[in-house]
């Protein structure tokens, strides 16, 4: 019974508030470099005009590029209704569902990778080769990030794993995630959502072709994406499952919009990573969820 | 009942492989009636619909009565090689008489040989004899040979099936050491559990290099990408999707039957770890589509040794509970790996007659010829990168769920458990980079070469048997709980564990379970957003590319450039050769940048090192010449040296 109405209502949640996050971020760097800026609710009437705007499609295109942006929207928002929200707990929780997360976010890079390749264009395919690429780095680091919260927590169930207790571990793997972060949403250093006529750009360079509702989907997908690496990071860095429910739920909004405006700043304050040195600074983050691990190992052990 | 079934299906492979000369209809017939037939007797005992099957016989063959027996994990793998055997029957009867320019006696050969193989499979499969089991071997190496080597006019075709053949002979001997030196210490060929006798645990290390070999355990696995590239498509799917498990199987085997060294599980489970995720980037870089699949298969032979190596460490530990997990990740990953694998090569096999080429550099646009190949090799291509909901996922997220409990419960295992789950996801991504390589450079964009005369989906007799294989990947990642009982039953039959069915079945109903949701999901999002599009209509018009004016099909992204990211990180240890000419001057005229992907195992290690053998051959060849004069200045000097050491000794001995 309670599942009748829990689901709708996370649904309702990912679905509506995750196109609040870039506009926050958009607000944030409004504010830093002293201009006015595009209105918070931007993206949703972006997605409204989108929703009603007629599709061009490569003439080599088949069916999969609009099918590959609905398969990528779906993986993403499954993964997201995985994750534990604060003191609601999870829904579709099982043990195992950390995994099931990171490959469901293999899944959309493949089917967004999938219809980039479609159209046959040199530029996305650069930015696929780039975006399989640095996931490689990105995934490895992310496993490790789990595995030191399943040892913390000895489970493999996100419900228990993202219960964590602070400590030094939790400073490196913050660091990791938030570096995993902007490298998995395409943003500053790693990408610049703002353009897209640049050749160092990874993620929105597989989209250039995309038009109408399929774009809509892949835009409210990646901002679904943000917040899913957001509510992530928070909770796998703050003890929010320990406290009692309000409190937790405060903690988890305000620590999200800590992310939020931490992105927002990181994208106001540094230049974009000249293109050689992503994969050290990826390798970095891959190091520092490593070291978190056996934080988590040793500490355990003691 | 098992009996019966059993000779029927060897009876009418033995038929079969006499009719393919004259009537390949017959051959067609009797091989997919004796596929039906294994497959029976595998799924009978495998599920427990039967007890397990032990027979002797009551006269000798070769010396030795024969005894069979097939039990669950001798049925799981029999099962494979129906699944396969029959798509492979299937898909090979018009396949062969297809004329791409192949040797005109190779179709009735190709029958030949292709019952011998199935015939020899099925035989080590059920063998309880270490003799027999040595033949069948032996036989079945040969039969794969001619097999490879069907299309013998070319000359890289023999090159490779003679680096199969040779190095199938490596492992053979080292087989025939392990089986003979068991015989000697039991004094019986007959094989069976003898897991008390500890004085057997060093054999262990001859029989990972004999069975390694055969499976393609990563530095062992020189032969493979040449041989499984080079041979027919429905061959390699034979071969990589079965023949390579029955290494497995015989590391399993023995394993289970056998005692084994303390470090063994550790071992195996580094070298897994390392084979996947060397195995996956080979795959990455090379610029052949059959020898990426091969290369891929390196990979998964790596995986499935981590889970095998990973039961073996727990069987030495009180806890085995993680093991058990993982033993039953590797044996299912055996199917899923067979499975996707064979649909992959029959794809390969289609899309290779379509183009006219292996070359992923002269392939796209494919999907338009190809529709239904194209989803068939999409399906067997997620399923490989390990991607929800197909199956590939279900036997790594086992593993998985086993290296994760073994970390978390904070045992010496960890240390072994956690790097092999580090590597597993960094393998698992570099899959998927190399799955959307393969995917984009055949299917999708524009053709980057001439189309050939081929440009059609095959026949029903190719496309039947793909879609068969993509449809027990389908159901294999949606329903993963109905393969419960057969993998307990095997990990029992596996020995060092005692038995515990929920320990898989529950997570296997979990996963299932997600896997559905997701997949009704995916259909309904997928078909609501279809229906949107279209609703609004859709312009065609040429690929946008940022108002590029005249994009050309050789502006595509080439299989140098998907591969060279991460290849580039992976230089050091894949040295590929390369060739180029910079742009110079303010108008440059030409300028290329050519990468060839190197075999490293075996133009760096393999070739040296037999290359000084064949040297020291040489200068001891020149004593034997052939002047009688000399030999008998040989033996007076040998007469002479024995003359001086009894003079020395005394006449003593």
């Amino acid at each position: 019974m309670s599942l009748l109405w829990d689901l709708p209502l996370r649904l309702a949640f990912w679905l509506l508030l995750a196109p609040l996050v870039p506009g926050l971020i958009n607000r944030i760097k409004a504010w830093v470099a002293g201009r006015r800026g595009p209105p918070l609710l931007q993206l949703y009437y972006d997605l409204a005009r989108l929703w009603r705007k007629q599709v061009v499609m490569s003439s080599l295109a088949s069916p999969g590029f609009i099918l590959g942006p609905a398969v990528a929207w779906v993986a993403v928002v499954v993964a997201a209704l995985l994750l534990p929200l604060g003191p609601a707990g999870t829904v579709l929780g099982f043990s195992g569902d950390a995994l099931a997360l990171v490959y469901l976010l293999a899944l959309a890079r493949f089917a967004t990778a999938w219809a980039a390749m479609e159209t046959g264009s040199a530029f996305e395919g650069m930015g696929v080769v780039r975006e399989v690429s640095f996931a490689v780095l990105a995934e490895g680091s992310i496993l490790s990030a789990l595995l030191a919260l399943g040892v913390q927590s000895h489970s493999l169930a996100l419900n228990q794993m993202l219960a964590p207790t602070v400590g030094t571990g939790s400073a490196l793997l913050a660091a990791g995630l938030f570096t995993v972060l902007l490298a998995e949403n395409c943003r500053v250093p790693f990408d610049d959502p703002n353009t897209h006529l640049e050749l160092t750009m990874i993620h929105e360079v597989m989209v250039l072709d995309h038009s109408g509702p399929p774009l809509a989907a892949i835009l409210h997908g990646a901002s679904v994406k943000l917040l899913l690496f957001s509510v992530l990071l928070v909770q796998a860095v703050l003890p929010v499952a320990n406290l009692p429910a309000p409190a937790a739920a405060a903690l988890l909004a305000g620590g999200v919009l800590g992310v939020v405006v931490g992105i927002g700043l990181v994208e106001s304050l540094i230049a974009r990573l000249a293109f050689r040195k992503v994969p050290l600074l990826l390798t970095t983050a891959f190091l520092l969820c490593l070291f978190a691990l056996l934080v988590a190992w040793k500490g355990g052990a003691g | 009942m098992i009996g019966p079934l059993l000779l029927f299906a060897l009876v009418a492979l033995g038929l079969g492989a006499l009719a393919g000369r004259r009537s390949p209809a017959v051959w067609v017939a009797l091989t997919l009636a004796a596929g039906v037939a294994l497959g029976a007797a595998g799924v009978a005992v495998g599920f427990g619909l039967q007890p397990d099957w032990d027979w002797r016989s009551g006269f000798p063959v070769g010396g030795q009565a024969l005894h069979l027996r097939l039990d669950a994990l001798s049925a799981l793998f029999l099962i494979l090689l129906a699944g396969v055997g029959l798509a492979g029957t299937a898909y090979s009867h018009t396949y062969l008489t297809l004329n791409d320019g192949i040797d005109p006696s190779a179709p009735a050969r190709g029958r030949l040989w292709w019952n011998g193989l199935i015939f020899h499979l099925a035989v080590v499969l059920i063998n309880s004899n270490g003799l027999h089991f040595l033949i069948g071997w032996e036989l079945f190496t040969v039969c794969a040979y001619f097999l490879i080597t069907l299309d013998r006019r070319r000359l890289a075709v023999r090159q490779a099936g003679w680096l199969y053949l040779a190095a199938s002979h490596a492992g053979t001997i080292a087989l025939f050491a392990f089986f003979t030196l068991l015989a000697s210490a039991t004094g019986s060929w007959d094989l069976g559990p003898l897991r008390e006798r500890t004085d057997l645990a060093p054999l262990f290390w001859l029989a990972l290099f004999g069975f390694g070999l055969k499976a393609g355990l990563f530095p062992l696995h020189v032969w493979l990408p040449s041989a499984h590239a080079n041979a027919p498509s429905h061959v390699s799917a034979l071969l990589s999707g079965v023949t390579l498990k029955l290494g497995i199987y015989g590391l399993l085997r023995f394993s289970g039957w056998l005692p084994v060294p303390a470090s063994a599980g550790w071992v195996i489970l580094g070298l897994g770890a390392v084979g996947a995720l060397a195995g996956i980037v080979f795959a990455l870089v090379q610029t052949d589509l059959k020898r990426l699949l091969a290369y891929c298969s390196v990979e998964n032979i790596g995986v499935i040794l981590i889970g095998l190596g990973g039961a073996l460490v727990a069987a030495g530990e009180p806890a085995a509970d993680w093991g058990r997990l993982a033993l039953a990740g590797a044996l299912l990953h055996v199917w899923t790996h067979g499975f996707a694998k064979a649909l992959l090569f029959l794809g390969a096999g289609t899309v290779v007659h379509a183009a006219g080429t292996r070359d992923l550099g002269r392939m796209g646009g494919l999907w338009r010829a190809l529709p239904f190949t194209a989803v068939a090799f999409l399906v067997g291509s997620a399923s490989m990168s390990g991607l929800p909901p197909l199956a590939g996922l279900v036997g790594e997220w086992l593993v998985y769920l086993g290296l994760f409990d073994a970390v978390a419960s904070h045992g010496p295992a960890g240390w072994a458990a956690g790097p092999a789950v580090i590597a597993l996801a960094l393998a698992g991504a570099v899959a998927l980079a190399t799955f959307t390589k393969a995917n984009a450079l055949v299917f999708l964009g524009a053709p980057r070469s001439s189309p050939s005369h081929a440009l059609h989906e095959p026949d029903r007799w190719r496309s039947a048997p793909t879609f068969g294989l993509a449809g027990a990947v389908l159901l294999l990642g949606l329903a993963p709980a109905f393969v419960a009982p057969i993998l307990a039953r095997a990990s029992e039959a596996w020995r060092p564990f005692d038995t515990g069915t929920a320990a898989v079945r529950v997570p296997l109903i979990s996963l299932g379970r997600f896997q559905l949701i997701l997949a009704l999901v995916l259909v309904g999002v997928a078909f609501a957003l279809w229906r949107r599009v279209h609703h609004l209509g859709v312009t065609r018009g040429p690929t946008w590319d940022c108002g590029y004016a005249q994009p050309s099909r050789r502006m595509q992204y080439t299989a140098g450039a998907m591969g060279g990211t991460v290849g580039g990180w992976f230089t050091w240890f894949l040295r590929p050769e390369r060739s180029q000419r910079r742009p110079r001057g303010p108008l440059p005229d030409r300028a290329f940048i050519l990468d060839r992907p190197r075999e490293t195992v075996l133009e760096g290690v393999v070739t040296p090192v037999a290359r000084q053998v064949l040297r020291v051959s040489t200068a001891v060849r020149r004593l034997q010449h052939g002047r009688l004069q000399s030999y008998i200045l040989y033996i007076v000097i040998g007469l002479a040296a024995l003359g001086l050491i009894v003079l020395v000794q005394g006449g003593r001995p």
